[in-house]
């Protein structure tokens, strides 16, 4: 029977072991897992999870595709993610004045940010990213030996599976599914996890549960 | 360099209040007060028993070069960011429901964080570099609405 490995957090369901803690017995293979079943570690979902080639068999390569030529003008969006970084490179220099000045530039931004756009838009745009945008993106840093830039697209393209599965959950089931559980979000890479506490460490970049805030349900 | 304090690791041994020539560490807020910790000392840090105080510099060594084939494939990644937390914020506006708003919070906080570490990974590391300089000059030179903070990027081009 075949292994699979959560895309997220690297745990391997092995169906010789089964997931006990869950109700699952041993000896389940992973495609009669409950749809509603979730990796034990991180809460990602079934479809987080991709099948281990069986030994001899090569790894599956990802797709590439083409590095955007025509780069368009920057969006308000765009600008105010940049000034809030740059916000954020104050504050780690305890240089609150200084930050606070950024933060005002990036919050004028944010105001001019449209709300155009659903669930079907933001899947979209999430399908665009981890079918090239990723893939392209990890490519250019490898040929430059950016290890930088492949520390964040590693965080970034496992937030955006999550964002994805949140969604598509959403999707599917409604508010129902999201009744009992609680949501935080990890400040250093935006792991969203839906449980009663944070893990212990972030599933994606490792930070202790004090980096996760959570976000509470409204009126 | 300055001394600072990180308050969740300090546990209040009280080391760094013995050690300090100026008695910098020994302020009612917790924080080293910064008019008095002098630049190049350091004996709160190697005396604290809990590795709570670390001095950060005034200055910083120029950001490391980024090739343009990673500027460009960064770029498309966060346009597509862009989008996202657009409808993040329509999640929000319109949702119809506290779940739905709650969702659409939670995933522009998401799209925000990854968002902004690409900027950090295309270029925009360091506030003082001269990539972020020429954002911010190129800020000013467009037009823009009245709201527009001109002055707050002004006065960062002055600090930078
Ligand atoms: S020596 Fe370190 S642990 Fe002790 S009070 Fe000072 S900062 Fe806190
Ligand atoms: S670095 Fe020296 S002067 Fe500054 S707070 Fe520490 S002990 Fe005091």
């Amino acid at each position: 029977m075949k292994r699979y490995r959560c895309t997220i957090c690297g745990y391997d369901y092995d169906p010789a072991v089964g997931d006990p803690s869950h109700g699952i017995a041993l000896g389940t293979p992973f495609e009669d897992l409950p749809g509603d079943w979730v990796c034990p570690v991180c809460g990602a979902d079934k479809t987080l999870f991709h099948a281990l080639a069986e030994p001899g068999l090569p790894e599956e390569t990802p797709v590439s595709a083409a590095i955007d030529a025509q780069p368009a003008a920057i969006s308000d969006a765009e600008k105010a993610a940049i000034l809030s970084n740059l916000a954020r490179g104050y504050q780690k220099q305890f240089r609150a004045d200084e930050a606070a000045l950024f933060t005002q530039l990036a919050d004028y931004y944010v105001t001019r940010i449209g709300h155009e756009g659903d669930v079907d838009s933001f899947r979209a745009a999430l399908k665009d990213d981890l079918s090239g945008g990723y893939a392209a993106a990890f490519e250019a840093a490898r040929k430059s030996s950016d290890r930088g830039a492949l520390r964040a697209l590693t965080w970034g393209e496992k937030v955006s599976r999550i964002q994805d599965s949140v969604l598509g959950r959403w999707a599917d089931k409604g508010d129902s599914s999201f009744e009992d559980t609680k949501v935080f979000v990890c400040d250093a890479c935006g792991f969203i996890f839906l449980g009663q506490t944070p893990p212990d460490i972030c599933p994606v970049c490792k930070v202790p549960a004090f980096k996760f805030n959570e976000v509470k349900r409204g009126a | 360099m300055r001394a600072v304090r990180n308050i969740r690791l300090c546990t209040k041994d009280c080391l760094c209040l013995y050690v300090c020539p100026t008695g910098a560490t020994n302020t009612e807020n917790g924080q080293i007060d910064w008019d008095k910790c002098l630049d190049a000392c350091r004996a709160c840090v190697d005396a604290c028993p809990s590795g709570a105080i670390c001095k950060v510099p005034h200055n910083y060594p120029p950001q490391q070069p980024k090739t343009d084939a990673v500027i460009s494939a960064m770029n498309r990644l966060s346009r597509s960011k862009g989008k996202q937390r657009q409808a993040a914020r329509a999640m929000q506006a319109q949702g119809n429901s506290p779940i739905a708003r709650q969702l659409g919070q939670a995933l522009e906080m998401s799209v925000i964080v990854t968002a902004e570490d690409l900027a950090r990974e295309a270029g925009y590391m360091l506030p003082q570099s001269s990539e972020a300089r020429a954002f911010l000059e190129k800020l000013l030179d467009e037009e823009q609405g009245a709201e527009f903070p001109a002055d707050a990027a002004r006065e960062l081009l002055n600090r930078l």
